[in-house]
């Protein structure tokens, strides 16, 4: 060997040397071991989203069968039953909107059942259609000439249709008086495509589920960080859309009541209850012992999936310490809505910074090259 | 000593080396533009994003719009194969840097180590006569022939790829990656649907396998690869290494077959005349009448190569001139060849103040930046200040007074809790950015 190669290996092997006696105590890796990630999924599949739209298809047949009442009687009566109706199917989308991959990601489910706006939206004005608004313009003229556009791609289409429509013109405060034929028609078509789409994606399940159960890579893409990217952006949803943008948190105070969750409807805060709920049942795993969190305990992390789990509580807490409703009691009890934002962020931290970084799973759709 | 070192750097020695590379670099960069193009990044990451981090000193650097782009990707895929081919040999390489380098140089948060790298050797490539043989210049100008060139022209690519490997090395030599596994421990479970070694993939043992065969790997390989006896061997490491990296960790692309293919340059001219005796149209070498190629200036040269090499060695180090733990302030981080070293993580939440009214606003990072964009903001402290500074000017134009910008910025280093990372009360807007140590970042707390 030449000399200077050698001058080289002796100077690295005294470097490696050197290092290794600064040897610290290793910390406790009892908790690691195998972790199935295939029965996870099943678990998930099988257990969690596969019945979640079964009964989702249920309650949108429901919904349907209120909605038919409602429109050929209109009055107190049938417009409470369809509130019954309403919230127990919205309710239910709430739970399946976590699911939003696969099936659900091509059939474009969440922008045609529940717009949130888009996170990537700027929430300025209070006539701008973002968060959950409803296009009342487009939703009226579409009425009036008797056409709707629901299946174009654009924010005047989504926020025409979906609950966000149902929730106007079933529940805005002359939602009785002002029911006639063509009203009737175009809530039924409402409810009749919210039946195709959840009927077409609760089938495709039926195909998807050995792809889903079959993938246990965790790259972009992959199912486990599906999961992981989809509890990340319903608590972006929870943070803005839900609390924090009609709170006034990006308009310097100024609160949109009108643009909570439902506004007319009146249930934002079961809603948002429901948000945080079915995130850590998701999480979880429905306590099955096969979920998310039970990886995370296997991975050695029991401590970070304590935390997470607490502050999903906490988070639950403090939405149980705020009054209904909530478009009120954004401003009459702007402390406790206020209290509850700052704890939807402590867990936002937790979702999209430490649980990414212990599981090796990439927060954000893009795919390009890293190193 | 030094007309000795200089006689010796001006030796005459085969040109099949550097052809070779010629010919694996230019296929490679036509890959990887082509595999760049189809995956839609061109349009993800150069015409749709409405804002760019760009470089210090570099802020004129933007990008050209969609057709610009693709105009631009379009030269350097053609450039790439200009390359391989040998024809107009010299003006391909300088588009090619041009082109790479520029689009390199428009967002930081698109910077790779082995783009870095390849900038480099595009540069390198246009001083070097790789064109002198077996190449369609040659066929058009046959006087041009060589089949020897000075012994810097292969000593420097070897130079670099050792560069790339001692220093990713050195880079490994920190007790996170050696004592404590990290951060393999905590990518390798994410890796067990793998057939056969999959269920390994949660044994700590691997972890500290992984990291500790890295990091001799790095150091190494470059010496055994140099030495003749052990190179075969080596050059068997060489392929066992990054086969394993493509399979392990696909994101990283191009990376490791660029190493493999450019690897090669370690192999003696011999060994490359007959590796390019089965090449189609390969004439002998001894067939037909050459030249000897041979620099005018020799000692401008050597200064020139001195310069070269000293800044490759003594850059990477500039860390050292930093006070603070380097992963947390990333100040001396990049074009050091620090490659997949650590587990950084961040979110931020943005609060804009109005100087005059006190009205704040918290900004949605999504309506700003892209997702990867935000990804990388969140960890590095200039990335930081410079899109404070961006959000001061967006607020400012939409009639807020001297905004100033505040964030709560948490970061988790190789698996550790996400800690705040910089001080909640300073105006960011109102830091310089520069080479200077930031001290709005807090300190690294193990």
């Amino acid at each position: 060997m030449k000399p200077i190669y050698l001058i080289f290996s002796t100077i690295a092997v005294i470097a490696l040397s050197v290092l290794s006696c600064n040897k610290p105590d290793k910390t406790d890796d009892t908790d690691k071991g195998n972790f199935d990630k295939t029965a996870m999924l099943v678990q998930y599949a099988d257990n969690q989203i596969i019945p979640a739209y079964a009964t989702l298809q249920t309650n949108i047949s429901e919904l349907q069968a209120a909605i038919d009442a409602f429109a050929s009687s209109p009055n107190s009566g049938t417009q409470a039953a369809l509130k019954t109706a309403y919230a127990n199917a919205h309710l239910q989308y709430i739970r399946c909107g976590l699911y939003n991959f696969g099936p659900a990601e091509s059939a474009i489910l969440d922008n045609f059942f529940n717009f949130t706006g888009g996170l990537d939206y700027s929430f300025t004005t209070d006539g701008a259609l973002t968060g959950f608004s409803v296009d009342t313009a487009t939703i009226l003229n579409n009425i009036a000439t008797s056409s709707n556009n629901f299946t174009s791609l654009s924010r005047a289409s989504f926020y025409a249709q979906g609950f966000p429509a149902l929730n106007y013109l079933c529940f805005e405060p002359n939602a009785i008086p002002n029911m006639d034929a063509k009203r009737a028609q175009y809530l039924k078509d409402i409810v009749a495509r919210m039946k195709t789409l959840s009927d077409k994606v609760a089938a495709d399940w039926a195909s998807y589920r050995s792809t889903f159960v079959g993938n246990t890579q965790s790259n972009s893409g992959s199912p486990i960080a599906n999961i992981v990217n989809q509890i990340a952006y319903q608590m972006d949803v929870l943070k803005g859309p839900c609390i924090g943008w009609p709170l006034g948190k990006a308009s310097n105070g100024t609160v949109f009541a009108s643009k909570c969750e439902a506004y007319y409807a009146g249930i934002s805060l079961a809603l948002a209850k429901e948000r945080i709920a079915s995130i850590k049942s998701f999480y979880s795993g429905n306590g099955s012992g096969k979920g998310l969190s039970d990886y995370l305990v296997s991975l050695g992390q029991a401590q970070l999936n304590t935390d997470i789990l607490a502050q999903m509580d906490i988070v639950a807490t403090k939405l149980n310490d705020i009054a209904d409703p909530l478009p009120t009691a954004l401003t009459s009890q702007y402390t406790a809505v206020d209290a509850t934002y700052k704890e939807i962020q402590k867990l936002v931290t937790l979702v999209k910074t430490d649980l990414p970084s212990v599981t090796a799973v990439q927060i954000s759709y893009a795919d390009n090259d890293g190193d | 000593m030094f007309p000795k070192i200089a006689s010796q750097l001006h030796k005459p020695v085969s040109i099949a080396p550097i052809v070779t590379f010629r010919i694996v670099f230019g296929l490679l960069m036509f890959a990887s533009i082509a595999r760049f193009w189809y995956n839609g990044w061109i349009n993800t990451l150069y015409v749709l994003p409405p804002f760019h981090f760009t470089y210090l000193g570099f802020e004129w650097v933007r990008p050209l719009g969609h057709t610009g782009m693709h105009l631009i990707f379009l030269c350097m895929g053609l450039s790439a194969l200009m390359i391989m081919f040998g024809f107009l040999y010299r003006i391909a390489t300088v588009i090619f840097f041009l082109c790479f380098t520029y689009v390199e140089l428009i967002d930081v948060t698109t910077y790779l180590n082995h783009y870095y790298f390849i900038s480099l050797v595009a540069f390198l490539l246009i001083w070097l006569p790789a064109h002198r043989h077996y190449s369609v210049d040659m066929r058009l100008w046959p006087h041009l022939r060589c089949l020897t060139v000075p012994r810097w022209c292969v000593g420097i690519l070897r130079f670099q790829m050792a560069v790339v490997y001692v220093f990713a090395g050195i880079a490994k030599l920190y007790a996170d990656w050696l004592f404590d596994a990290m951060p393999m421990r905590l990518w390798l479970p994410a890796k067990s649907h793998l057939p056969i070694v999959g269920p390994w993939m949660y044994e700590l043992w691997v972890a500290y396998l992984f990291s500790w065969f890295g990091a001799v790997y790095d150091l190494f390989i470059a010496f055994f690869l140099l030495y003749r006896p052990t190179r075969p061997f080596a050059y068997f490491f060489v392929l066992v290494f990054h086969i394993a990296t493509a399979i392990f960790f696909p994101a990283i692309g191009m990376f490791p077959f660029v190493m493999i293919a450019n690897s090669l340059i370690f192999f003696s001219g011999s060994f490359h005349q007959r590796l390019q005796s089965f090449l189609p149209g390969y004439t002998s070498a001894n067939a037909l009448p050459s030249q000897v190629y041979s620099f005018a200036q020799a000692q401008l040269w050597s200064i020139g190569i001195g310069l070269y090499i000293s800044f490759q060695l003594l850059f990477p180090f500039r860390y050292l001139l930093y006070p603070g733990h380097l992963f947390w302030h990333e100040e001396g981080y990049r074009f050091s060849w620090r490659v997949m070293l650590m587990e950084k993580t961040g979110n931020s939440f943005f609060t804009v103040k109005d100087s005059a009214t006190q009205q704040q606003i918290e900004v949605n990072n999504a309506a700003f930046l892209t997702p990867l964009q935000e990804k990388m903001m969140s960890t590095q402290p200039d990335l930081i200040a410079k899109y404070a500074q961006h959000l001061a000017q967006q607020y400012q134009q939409r009639g807020m007074q001297q905004p100033q910008v505040y964030a709560q910025v948490y970061v988790s280093l190789n698996g550790q809790r996400s800690r705040l990372f910089v001080d909640t009360t300073v105006n960011l807007a109102a830091q310089k950015l520069g080479w200077q140590h930031y001290t709005w970042v807090l300190p690294y707390k193990p």
